[in-house]
């Protein structure tokens, strides 16, 4: 694990800064991917708005003031990243952003960089049906294992309000998933 | 049941007092969801059945990377693109200059010919975006193209030379 002090530093000092945007990528890409595609589904969809994250992150680390972790803080931005996707693609469809979300899931069995069964599927149905702050919290819970402290941090959410979205969002998922088997 | 909540209670407030232990706020109120929650996630899958390729971390560290270098490699354009910037400030300013001109004096023997002509061979070559792009960082609201340029002999030693230096100087004063 690398100090993030001091990678900060590295970052905010013009003459490391390439060197040390390496190491922060290679720490932090394959995190910030999948939490990318839970939410954007496609696989080059996450591609592009991982690239922004970083892009973003490149830009934006002279401003990075410790207020919160390093990891917290590009969380912060590769999850706007990809809300802001999502929101423009159902803009430019004039669609509904609920409707996108149906129809991203809707596409998985035909997606290349899908493998998942029926039950995968219909768990990806349920959570695509979840309004937006239950669904980044049940996704950094239940499939990235965040503590309930990590996504509080991340989302700037108590996290009491955050045990009720969870605890919401997973008897939403039992409800939609027992309908479907019925 | 009363009863039994006080006993709770006391209960509470004497393991308080003998271990020191606390718990955080709702604590006993919210483990029953956080225990359903539970019973629920053990019956969904662990995965969500996303793939990507083998090589696909190893190539967008590249990607990534090609990206930032090559946006600093547009900082360091940065005098170059003002140069250009105030070449084609300065051109449009004539055009509009000798435009006006042509359009209000009818004694002017300039044709428009010859204004293309004199541009042509004048003033630095630019391309078809530069102008769209001046346009646009212009705000002719607040900018009298005259003010920027209001000395003919300047004017001349401007477009006579190739120190961009002077140039910047000159056209900075103004």
């Amino acid at each position: 694990m690398i100090d993030e002090i001091s990678l900060v530093k590295e970052l905010q000092n013009v003459q490391t800064k390439q060197k040390a945007f390496r190491v922060l990528i290679s720490e932090y890409k394959e995190r910030l991917y999948w939490h990318i595609r839970k939410i954007v589904i496609s696989h080059d969809d996450a591609d592009d708005v991982l690239q922004n994250t970083f892009i973003k992150v490149f830009r934006g680390i002279d401003r990075f003031k410790h207020d919160s972790k390093l990891y917290s803080w590009m969380y912060r931005i590769a999850t706007n990243e990809s809300i802001t996707f999502i929101n423009k693609r159902a803009r430019e469809r004039n669609i509904d952003i609920s409707e996108i979300k149906q129809e991203l899931v809707t596409n998985l069995p035909s997606d290349a960089w899908f493998s998942g069964n029926d039950i995968q599927i219909i768990l990806q149905e349920a959570v695509a049906r979840l309004p937006n702050k239950q669904q980044l919290v049940f996704n950094m819970k239940y499939f990235d294992h965040l503590k309930y402290q990590e996504i509080s941090e991340i989302l700037g959410t108590s996290v009491g309000g955050l045990k009720a979205s969870y605890f919401q969002a997973v008897k939403k998922i039992e409800n939609y998933i027992k309908t479907k088997h019925n | 049941m009363k009863e039994t909540s006080k006993h709770i209670k006391d209960w509470k407030l004497a393991d308080n007092i003998k271990t020191g232990f606390t718990i955080p706020e709702n604590y006993f109120t919210d483990i029953e969801d956080d225990f359903s929650s539970k019973l629920i996630e053990d019956k969904l899958p662990k995965h969500n059945g996303f793939q990507i390729t083998k090589a696909y971390f190893e190539n967008v560290e590249n990607n990534i990377i090609e990206k930032t270098i090559h946006k600093k490699g547009k900082l360091i354009n940065f005098k170059t693109r003002k140069i250009k910037l105030i070449s084609v400030a300065a051109s449009i300013a004539l055009l509009l200059f000798f435009g006006s001109n042509f359009i209000y004096n009818t004694n002017t023997e300039l044709s428009s010919e010859e204004i293309i002509s004199w541009l042509d061979m004048n003033v630095n070559s630019f391309s078809n975006d530069d102008i769209p792009i001046t346009l646009t960082e212009l705000n002719f609201n607040d900018t009298n193209p005259y003010d920027i340029i209001n000395s003919e002999v300047i004017l001349e030693s401007l477009l006579n030379s190739n120190d961009e230096d002077f140039i910047v100087e000159n056209i900075e004063t103004y």
